[in-house]
């Protein structure tokens, strides 16, 4: 589904991701950990071209990422979910989740209307379709920014920390979404630190540091039996 | 000295003309100015290198240069070289409205730097293109902060739309030096003049308060 090639980005002289490969399979979830500036926003964001990678290649879904003309085509295909939400604050959460809909795929109003309030029972948000962001908790804003990245369709679903904005108690109503995605097939990829949530519905873990995929494997391997002293170092300071 | 009330009442009515007037290009040139400013704002915000070259020479060229000059530039100037004279009131129009363009340009531009960079990512991310995200996401959100530095802008070019008075053009100001080469009543009708701008820059800034408020209600739902 994604496969990336000897991905190299650099900030000026900052070079943020160092010879980057990884291949994600249909249906799979992806979780990435690592330490702080490791390059894990980075990576998710070279991937929907959010960022433009210095050096290397990036096949989504067969189209490779090579010019202005297949971005868009790309992103309509892989959802993002941000750390802040970025909901649109001037519009209702059910405009939010149709605007996209309406203007990228020329969809009727009454069409993406009817899959955006299927998309908010969905997250359980029913009764929420025409509150304004400001109207609606963390918790809440972000389910609503998960529904409106579903209402694209797309093939892949990229999460930037979709909980660490949040407060705890929120946590979970946002990782159910998400478990629930994941049960259904869609393909992942979620940068986090709810090991819990890894644990269960992880396939894979890679840990990044300085740029670098050190280590990866099942969530089990990696939680319980990590090779590299880096992984070993960095999960007995979060576990 | 003595204070002739009688010449203000009787000029009165001349000078509510040329009032109105003033407003009329005032409206005029900010209205051509918010359009041009529009397009010169997105102009600089674009990653097209010209066109970014383009509108920044043009901001730096108006607001480095007094609008009196730029009035001459167009009224005298102008027609040396197309060898057509100008009307008077297509003159003061276009150089009020060139000059309001580039400042209301720095005003579009503060706003949509202000919006979070999250909102333009956001649109991005959903596959809308960066024209689709300005228009539904960023210029809706723009528009509401750029309320009352517009409000200024209009304000000042009530002011400095006085300096068309100089190419005989009869707005409120020439409407006054016109009933004073013929009355002498200079006190009097600089003092009227004064007071009836007074009016319509203290009238503007109210009706901005109260637009400002209305949208930051508007902004809480
Ligand atoms: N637009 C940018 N310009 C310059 N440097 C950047 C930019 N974006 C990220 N960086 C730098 O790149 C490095 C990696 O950042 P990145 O956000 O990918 O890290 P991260 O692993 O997501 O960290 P965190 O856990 O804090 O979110 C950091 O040193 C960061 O300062
Ligand atoms: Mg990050």
């Amino acid at each position: 589904m994604i496969s990336i090639r000897n991905l190299h980005k650099k900030f000026g002289k900052l070079h943020v991701l160092k010879n980057v490969s990884l291949d994600i399979a249909e249906q799979e979830v992806v979780v990435i950990i690592g330490p702080s500036g490791s390059g894990k926003s980075t990576l998710l964001r070279c991937i929907n071209y959010l960022e433009e990678p210095s050096e290397g290649e990036i096949i989504v879904d067969g189209i490779p990422l090579n010019g202005e003309a297949n971005i868009n085509k790309v992103r309509a295909e892989v959802g993002m979910v941000f750390q802040r939400f970025n909901l649109f604050p001037h519009m209702t959460a059910l405009a939010n989740i149709t605007l996209a809909p309406i203007q990228v795929r020329k969809m009727p109003q009454a069409e993406a209307e009817k899959i955006a309030l299927d998309l908010l029972a969905k997250v359980g948000l029913s009764d929420k379709a025409n509150n304004y962001p400001e109207q609606l908790s963390g918790g809440q804003q972000q389910r609503v920014a998960i529904a409106r990245a579903l209402a694209m369709k797309p093939k892949v679903m990229l999460f930037d920390e979709p909980t660490s904005a949040l407060d705890p108690e929120m946590i979970k109503e946002v990782l159910d979404v998400m478990k629930a995605l994941a049960n259904e097939g869609m393909t992942m990829v979620v940068v986090t630190h709810e090991m819990g949530f890894a644990r269960e519905v992880g396939d894979r873990v890679i840990f990044m540091d300085e740029g670098r995929i050190v280590e990866e494997g099942t969530p089990e391997t990696i939680f319980t039996n990590a090779r590299e002293e880096r992984t070993q170092a960095f999960l007995s300071k979060i576990l | 000295m003595n204070f002739d009330f009688e010449l203000i009442v009787r000029s009165f009515p001349l000078l509510l003309l040329g009032a109105g007037v003033t407003i009329q290009i005032t409206a005029l040139s900010v209205g051509f100015g918010l359009l041009i400013g529009m397009f010169v704002s997105l102009a600089r915000l674009s990653k097209i290198k010209p066109l970014k070259l383009l509108a920044t020479m043009y901001v730096d060229f108006i607001r480095g240069t007094p609008l009196l000059v730029q009035i001459f530039l167009i009224y005298f100037a102008l027609p040396i070289v197309t060898g057509t004279r100008i009307d008077p009131f297509v003159a003061a129009i276009t150089a009020c409205s060139i000059n309001s363009g580039a400042y209301v340009a720095e005003i579009f531009r503060a706003g949509i730097q202000s919006i979070d960079k999250g909102q333009m990512e956001a649109g991005r991310s959903l596959g809308m293109s960066w024209t689709q995200t300005m228009r539904f996401i960023i210029l809706p959100q723009a528009f509401k902060r750029i309320i009352p530095p517009l409000g200024n802008e209009f304000i000042a070019m009530l002011k400095d739309s006085s300096l068309v008075s100089v190419i005989g053009f009869e707005e409120l100001t020439r409407r006054g030096q016109l009933i004073i080469a013929r009355t002498y009543g200079s006190f009097e009708i600089w003092l009227t003049v004064a007071f009836i701008y007074l009016i319509m820059t203290f009238t503007i800034s109210r009706l901005v308060d109260f637009l400002e408020r209305r949208y930051k209600i508007d902004d809480k739902h």
